[in-house]
């Protein structure tokens, strides 16, 4: 089977369970081929745990859920250290952060010290524990969830923080007629289980290579590196995109090119993709209004900005 | 045959005809001329299929950078050439100009190169028509002016299919595209060949009325100059006779005023040489005085001479064209009157000959008056007389071993009386009595001319000479020998005396103290000199040196003094400058009718069958490989190829899409992505959503994704715009 037909296969997969989100599933499985994280943000209650799962269900990998509290601590993460009496020594026992996808339920929960530890994972694909670096399992992706709609108690992630997901998505609600059929499924079983999985998590990682190949015309490139020229030039920022953020743009825009059977990538793929890879990593400047964690103000003023820059023909 | 494709073809014709010319004309080295022939070669056979060069281009690796680097070392090679190999700039300049013709014929791909290409050919025509005033370059330029016109025709033409392409016509007009467009029609064949043949004549007008400045700056340099013997100052007895095999030829000798008379023979008089020494003659009367030219540019010879007769003899006019020869003497039928031609000056000795004050370079062209001096009748039996001792010094001088040539003389002699009859008797003496050969040893003996008259009895016309000058002298008639050339090969289409190095000649000039120098001539006519005027090929080639002359004559030795005329009468607006005009160019072009009426006549004779023979090869040849060739699969794929310009060709429908959109009312902002545009499209303009969409895609893919389109596509493209060109927006 080639790239497109697995590729459609699994996106069909995971539409049996979240009805009516061809997009949040593409996008999903975008960030899944450029070997990026993802941050859903939302409401609770729209699909986003199941979003996860229903991923890590169709590709044959390991899943684990964190659910993050404040009371998590970075051990509940990485792993512990036992003393082991057989052996007279301690072991390491490694926590759920040693699986392929990661499900990391309501971030902003947690203290930034837990936080860290899963961030730092999350950039260096492995731990380091007791002196001793431990590699986390590949494919390697994060699936982090948070709610925009509630401040107490929570702790913010940093943008620098932030930085480290190659985008930021929202499920939204289903259209009415999506959500009837939601409700008229049978309830016993939870819709992500049914699924079959389709890819091992080699074949990931083959997917993933592919993505590398994907084409990047030179006049393409010039104009990703206009858009974020021009966030950093915006007075309606007080942050611009970083070199990481040109980064996550381009590979996102390859694996984009990749789920759509293209062998290489267009300025509509760039375009598209530039709000929700690059809304969470500017900052809005604060006279733009209050400085509130506002994921529509900052998607708006992305799209603004691409909009008046000329498109390579 | 499609435009870019005869465009090619003629851009590589165009630069094979300036190849040639510059062959012909430069003398390439082999190396070079067999690499850019081959070069001309491939372009050629790539014209028919680019499969061909496609898999040279991938067998030789190499880059554009490559090849950029190729012509930057070829112009290191072009300074090694100039300061080194050459030696000069010209040459390796020339050489220079031929590397990058190879280069550029290698990377034939855009407009671009075309344009270089008939740049570096210009280059080369231009210089080859300036190292040469041949005939061959006419038809080497008319060709290269028919292909220039077919490019510049071609090269419009593709730019305007271009354009229209950018620029669409109205709508209305659309759907359907004439199928000829784009195609080679017989209108255009007429149409270019007609231009180019236009051209030449508007050339012509131009030619003869515009003034000019100068002619060739690259003439033949002196080391080209023919190389003649017997016109120096002294001149070894037998020097001649190496030459007479030389078939090259010196001059061409017109004669306005008379007819040619079928059995005569024309004497040419160069040099007069007074004093023999046993083995070469001397000529010590070569004090040379620069003669005055009178106001018409005529120079006067005779009159001043100190032993001038009454002029009485009849008068000969020769328009005389001289070959660039290696001696400064200008031939002429004995004696010379008047010289008029384009000359820094003239000279003349004592003997009458003229001389220009140095070798000519080029082909020099003059009109001399000649006036020969008859046999008065008080001279048919006046008896040798007296002269004075400045004269006997000079034309009674023998070297001292001759007694035995001064027996013989008067044993012939003794029986007649008078000057006259004595030298005839001699005369008739040694043409009866000795057997003419140029394979006499003679120049390697001690005694040539005892040798000649004693023992061999065989020799030619310096031998003869020399015994008669010397014979004649023993017994008291001042004589000199003379050398020159004897005109006998007559050209009956041009009318003239064409003039080889085989008709060198001499002979003998005695005094008569009443008539003056009086020519004669021991030498009997010989078998070899004799044109065989019979053969076809002989008049076939006579045929051509007249050409050659017309051509030289009307076109390379055309100069502002001849235009001036012409302005003149057409100024004056005569009916005789219309006369004249006619007059001239049915003189220029009745050779090439009379050679017509030649090969007509060459081809009822049957004699056509060694051309069928060497034909009829060559074209069965090219009928099995075009036969062969079409059957082949490499041949269909030559044939249906996929061009590099495919990809110019759907960026070029995109551009010409989003214009006809715009037109429509729907304008593509700069930040509109190619999709969202189509879908922009899709909702403002239903039934045009698919056309665009597939544009689109076929754009997006060739530009973005750098994969070529194939022709099939590509044509499902252009039907997909015309359908959205004829469609109406709602």
């Amino acid at each position: 089977m080639n790239p497109t037909d697995i590729i459609r296969a699994i996106q069909e997969n995971i539409a049996r369970v979240i009805k009516g989100k061809p997009h949040v599933i593409e996008m999903s499985l975008v960030a899944l081929l450029a070997r990026g994280h993802l941050l859903l943000e939302d409401v609770p209650g729209v699909g986003k745990t199941t979003l996860a799962h229903s991923l890590a269900r169709s590709l044959d990998c390991s899943f684990k859920r964190i659910q993050f509290t404040s009371d998590l601590l970075p051990s509940d993460i990485v792993g512990v250290s036992i003393f082991n009496r057989q052996k007279q020594a301690f072991e390491f026992m490694p926590g759920p952060i040693f699986a392929n996808i990661v499900l990391a339920d309501e971030i902003n929960r947690t203290t930034p010290k837990t936080q860290s530890s899963l961030l730092e994972a999350m950039s260096e694909a492995q731990i380091s524990f007791d002196n001793k670096t431990y590699p986390l399992n590949q494919p390697f992706m994060v699936i982090a969830t948070q709610n925009p709609a509630e401040y107490h108690g929570t702790f913010p992630l940093p943008e620098s923080q932030l930085d480290r997901f190659l985008m930021r998505l929202r499920i939204g609600y289903p259209s009415p007629e999506e959500e009837k059929r939601v409700l008229d499924r049978p309830q016993s079983l939870h819709p992500a289980e049914e699924l079959q999985p389709l890819l091992t998590a080699h074949d990931v990682l083959l997917l993933q290579e592919q993505v590398d190949h994907v084409l990047m015309e030179e006049s393409i490139t010039d104009y990703l590196l206009a858009i974020v020229q021009s966030t950093r030039q915006s007075d309606l920022l007080s942050l611009g995109v970083s070199t990481r953020g040109a980064l996550a743009l381009s590979r996102a825009a390859k694996g984009l090119s990749l789920v759509r059977g293209r062998t290489y990538c267009l300025p509509d793929d760039i375009k598209e993709l530039a709000p929700i890879v690059l809304s969470h990593r500017i900052m809005v400047a604060r006279a733009q209004g209050l400085r509130q964690r506002s994921f529509e103000q900052a998607e708006r003023i992305i799209q603004d900005l691409v909009d008046s820059i000329p498109v390579p023909v | 045959m499609p435009f870019d494709q005869a465009l090619r073809f003629a851009s590589i014709w165009l630069a094979s005809t300036s190849f040639i010319g510059l062959t012909l004309g430069a003398g390439l080295p082999a190396w070079l001329a067999v690499l850019t022939g081959a070069a001309l070669i491939v372009a050629l056979l790539g014209n028919r299929g680019g499969k061909v060069v496609e898999r040279l281009a991938t067998v030789t690796p190499i880059s554009t950078s490559g090849w950029n680097l190729l012509v930057i070392v070829g112009f290191l090679g072009f300074w090694v050439d100039v300061l080194w190999v050459s030696g000069e700039l010209l040459p390796a300049g020339v050489h220079f100009l031929m590397v990058l013709m190879i280069i550029k014929l290698f990377n034939l791909k855009l407009r671009r190169d075309y344009l270089h290409l008939y740049a570096i050919s210009l280059v080369a025509i231009l210089a080859s028509g300036s190292l040469t005033t041949d005939l061959w370059y006419l038809p080497i330029f008319l060709l290269y002016l028919l292909a220039g016109v077919w490019t510049l025709l071609l090269f419009q033409l593709t730019k305007h299919q271009e354009e229209t392409r950018m620029f669409p016509m109205s709508v209305t007009r659309r759907p359907q595209l004439p199928a000829s467009v784009g195609h080679v029609t017989s209108q255009l064949v007429w149409l270019a060949n007609g231009l180019a043949l236009a051209t030449f004549g508007l050339t012509l007008v131009i030619f003869f009325t515009i003034p000019r400045v100068s002619a060739g700056f690259y003439q033949k340099g002196f080391g080209d100059n023919i190389r003649t013997s017997g016109f120096s100052e002294t001149v070894n007895l037998g020097a001649i006779g190496p030459i007479k095999r030389d078939p090259s030829v010196v001059m061409r000798v017109e004669l306005p005023d008379s007819s040619r008379n079928e059995a005569s023979r024309f004497y040419l008089r160069g040099v007069a040489f007074d004093q023999y020494d046993g083995k070469s003659w001397t000529n010590r009367l070569n004090y040379r005085r620069s003669v005055s030219e009178d106001a018409t540019g005529t120079y006067v010879l005779r009159g001043n001479r100190s032993h001038a007769p009454p002029l009485l003899g009849e008068t000969v006019r020769q328009t005389i064209l001289l070959e660039p020869l290696d001696t400064p003497v200008l031939f002429a039928a004995p004696f010379i009157e008047r010289i008029s031609g384009k000359f820094p000056g003239v000279q003349s000795d004592l003997t009458g000959s003229a001389y220009l004050p140095f070798p000519s370079s080029s082909r020099i062209e003059y009109s001399v008056v000649s006036r020969s001096n008859p046999v008065l009748p008080s001279d048919f039996d006046s008896e040798p007389s007296l002269y004075p001792e400045s004269f006997t010094r000079h034309f009674l001088q023998i070297p001292i071993q001759s007694e035995r040539i001064a027996v013989l003389a008067r044993e012939i002699t003794h029986i007649h009386r008078t000057t006259y009859e004595k030298a005839n008797a001699v005369q008739t003496y040694l043409t009866h009595n000795y057997r003419y050969s140029l394979d006499a040893p003679l120049a390697e003996q001690d005694q040539p001319l005892e040798e000649f008259l004693f023992i061999r009895k065989t020799g030619y016309c310096e031998h003869y000479a020399t015994a008669m000058v010397m014979m004649l002298r023993t017994i008291g008639i001042p004589a000199r020998l003379v050398t020159g050339f004897l005109a006998t090969e007559w050209n009956e289409y041009g009318n003239y005396y064409l003039v080889r190095q085989q008709d060198a000649h001499a002979w003998v000039e005695m005094h008569l103290p009443n008539s003056g120098w009086i020519k004669m001539d021991p030498t009997p006519p010989s078998i070899e000199s004799a044109g065989s005027g019979s053969s076809t090929w002989h008049a076939l080639g006579r045929m051509m040196d007249t050409i050659r002359l017309q051509w030289s004559r009307f076109f390379v030795q055309y100069s502002a003094a001849d235009q001036l005329a012409v302005v003149r009468e057409l100024k004056a607006g005569s009916t005789s400058a219309r006369n004249k005009a006619l007059d001239s160019m049915s003189a220029f072009f009745s050779p090439f009718m009379a050679m017509l009426g030649g090969i007509t006549e060459y081809a009822s004779q049957g004699t056509i069958q060694p051309l069928v023979q060497v034909l009829g090869p060559v074209l069965i040849g090219l009928a099995v490989f075009l036969w062969l060739g079409i059957k082949r699969p490499w041949f269909k794929r030559m044939v249906c190829k996929k061009t590099p310009r495919d990809e110019q060709l759907i960026v070029q429908l995109y551009g010409r899409m989003i214009r006809h959109l715009a037109r429509k009312g729907i304008s593509k902002p700069a930040a509109t992505p190619p999709f969202e545009f189509v879908r922009l499209t899709r909702e403002r303009w239903r039934d045009a959503g698919s056309a665009v969409g597939l544009i689109t895609e076929l754009y997006c893919r060739t530009r973005f994704g750098q994969i070529s389109p194939t022709r099939e596509e590509l044509s499902l493209a252009e039907d997909h715009l015309r359908y959205l060109m004829a469609l109406d927006k709602p």
